[in-house]
């Protein structure tokens, strides 16, 4: 798996805004953010289909989809997210990561992680700093490097 | 042939001016600096012989270096390609065949490579592309099993670099060519371009009546399509036309359009301020049963047909009338496929469209109130709107030749 063998500062994240969404300066935030810790990032900018963050993973060989939406787009297209991964035949090891504002209006985090989760996110950050965000994509890494270890190690 | 007129032809070296020649799949067109000729062609005869006997005292004037020519009667090459993605590798090589004048493209989504069907027809050139350099390990076995099902004249690599070595080990001739998706995922057209257009070069060469051509020019002969699509920038020299525009090229076998790049949302950046696609089986002469085929399985042709005041007998006709009730379904057609009505490999935003731009057989059919009237039922029946762009005609057909008279106003200038 990708993840095991390259180190976690060296990995790819597809990154962009989602929908018809123009917030280009947060998206700039994020991709700096990422390349100081090391990613390497590919950011398809503003106004991104999903289709096209799904074929930047392909053509990337990315280990991350990030995600972001600042206008609470996101909830439209999401539900597309699971339909559309299905038809790629090698995303099973992508981690999908989803930040922002995703509600239009206002929402609770407690009601509006585990709907993105159902979409088929593994991590949601609603209205999270920015390096809190990016602290917990760090952390779901490493806890899958354990668990997959963990399997390995069981399988012997 | 007439050998008499070449010799002239090649003694005549005192001139500036160019001799312009269009070898097209129904029509020769020769222009030059104060007259324009177009001739129907005639099918039992050499394109060199049939184009001496009508217009060889025009040629005669001519020295080899002065005439340019350009062609679309070899039928253009076949394409297939293979890429990982839609959005980048399959649209990035469709968009560098089709504007490198490719006419026929098929392409092939990696990840579902045993599910197409194996083309039984020789293919002029296999494209194979995917993954950014970075990214290997990419194309397998599962590749050349299935290559080694299909009848190619030519295959060309183009994907990441990491893969080329392997590929190069397991297909056979193949070409490696830089990748055409960088780093940051954008389009890299050079190298393609020049192998694709290098390669439409050979085939006329190798095409026994085209080649002939060369008896009469020293000059590389271009596919028309390329042609017309580095003129679109000077078009405004001889047109009003209002940016942003499209021009449709309704011929005898097929339809090319050639579009603004501001009229569609894409992830692809290039250099290109206009693109080009083609619709292949969708003319009137040579195509005439595939474009019936398409007019009786859309389902708003028979309305059409009835503004029209005509029944779908007419298809049945060889009359004149006939011709121009094909050339309008032409247009209509045309205008469905690149709107969101069909998903096509673009979808073109017409109701941003200040212009339309006709050229090619359909300027000598149709009158402008007959092409408007196409073009205004397809915007209220399938747009839902009353937006009406401005109809331009090309109605001398010369519209490639703009790129060869901005030339010499630039060699003018540098010589004043």
């Amino acid at each position: 798996m990708y993840i095991q063998v390259r180190a976690l500062k060296n990995m790819k994240v597809v990154t962009g805004v989602v929908g018809n969404d123009i917030h280009v300066v947060a998206n700039r935030l994020l991709e700096l953010s990422l390349d100081a810790r090391g990613y390497e990032v590919f950011n398809l900018g503003v106004n991104t289909y999903l289709e096209e963050f799904f074929d930047a993973v392909v053509e990337t060989g990315a280990d991350v989809l990030m995600i972001s939406s600042l206008n609470g787009e996101a909830e439209g297209w999401s539900r597309e997210v699971q339909l559309l991964k299905a038809k790629y035949k090698h995303l099973d090891n992508l981690i999908m990561m989803i930040g922002g504002n995703l509600v239009v209006g206002t929402g609770s985090a407690e009601d509006i992680i585990p709907k993105y989760k159902n979409y088929g996110f593994d991590i949601v950050c609603h209205q999270v700093d920015l390096n809190t965000g990016l602290d917990q994509l760090e952390a779901f890494i490493e806890e899958r490097v354990v668990n997959d270890s963990d399997i390995k190690e069981s399988n012997k | 042939m007439s050998s008499a007129a070449i010799e002239t032809n090649q003694d005549s070296n005192n001139r500036d001016e160019k001799l312009l020649i269009d070898v097209g799949s129904t029509y020769f067109k020769l222009s030059t600096d104060d007259n324009l000729e177009q001739h129907f062609r005639d099918f039992n005869k050499d394109i060199l012989d049939d184009l001496m006997q009508k217009c060889g005292d025009t040629i005669a004037g001519f020295a080899k270096k002065d005439v340019h020519i350009c062609s679309s009667a070899n039928g253009g090459l076949t394409t297939l390609i293979v890429g990982i993605s839609h959005t980048f590798s399959l649209k990035y090589a469709t968009n560098i065949a089709f504007n490198s004048g490719i006419n026929i493209i098929d392409t092939v989504l990696y990840q579902d490579i045993e599910d197409y069907s194996i083309p039984s027809d020789l293919i002029d050139v296999v494209i194979i592309v995917g993954g950014i350099n970075s990214n290997g390990g990419v194309f397998s076995s599962r590749l050349y099993d299935y290559l080694a099902q299909l009848h190619y004249s030519n295959i060309v690599f183009v994907g990441n670099e990491i893969d080329a070595p392997t590929v190069e080990e397991n297909i056979d001739h193949v070409v490696i060519l830089p990748n055409i998706i960088d780093n940051r995922l954008h389009i890299v057209e050079d190298h393609l371009s020049d192998y694709l257009t290098h390669l439409y070069q050979q085939d006329i060469e190798g095409k026994e009546d085209v080649k002939n051509l060369y008896n009469i020019t020293s000059n590389q002969i271009y596919p028309t399509p390329y042609i017309v699509n580095k003129t679109l920038p000077l078009i405004d020299a001889k047109f009003s036309v209002v940016n942003p525009f499209i021009l449709l090229d309704i011929g005898g076998a097929t339809t090319d359009i050639h579009y603004s790049k501001d009229l569609v949302d894409d992830n692809l950046v290039s250099e290109n301020e206009y693109d080009r696609l083609v619709f292949k089986k969708l003319g009137v002469y040579k195509s005439k049963q595939s474009l019936i085929f398409a007019a009786k399985n859309n389902e708003f042709v028979y309305e059409l047909l009835m503004h029209l005041k005509v029944t779908e007998n007419i298809f049945e006709e060889q009359s004149k009338k006939a011709t121009k009730i094909l050339m309008q379904l032409a247009i209509f057609l045309v205008l469905c496929k690149i709107s969101h009505y069909r998903k096509a490999y673009i979808n073109i935003k017409l109701l941003s469209l200040n212009s339309i731009v006709l050229t090619g057989g359909i300027t000598k059919v149709l009158i402008r109130e007959e092409i408007e009237d196409i073009i205004s039922f397809f915007y209220k029946k399938i747009l839902n709107s009353e937006h009406n762009p401005v109809t331009v005609l090309d109605s001398h057909y010369d519209i490639w030749t703009l790129e060869a008279a901005s030339l010499k106003e630039r060699g003018k200038k540098l010589c004043q």
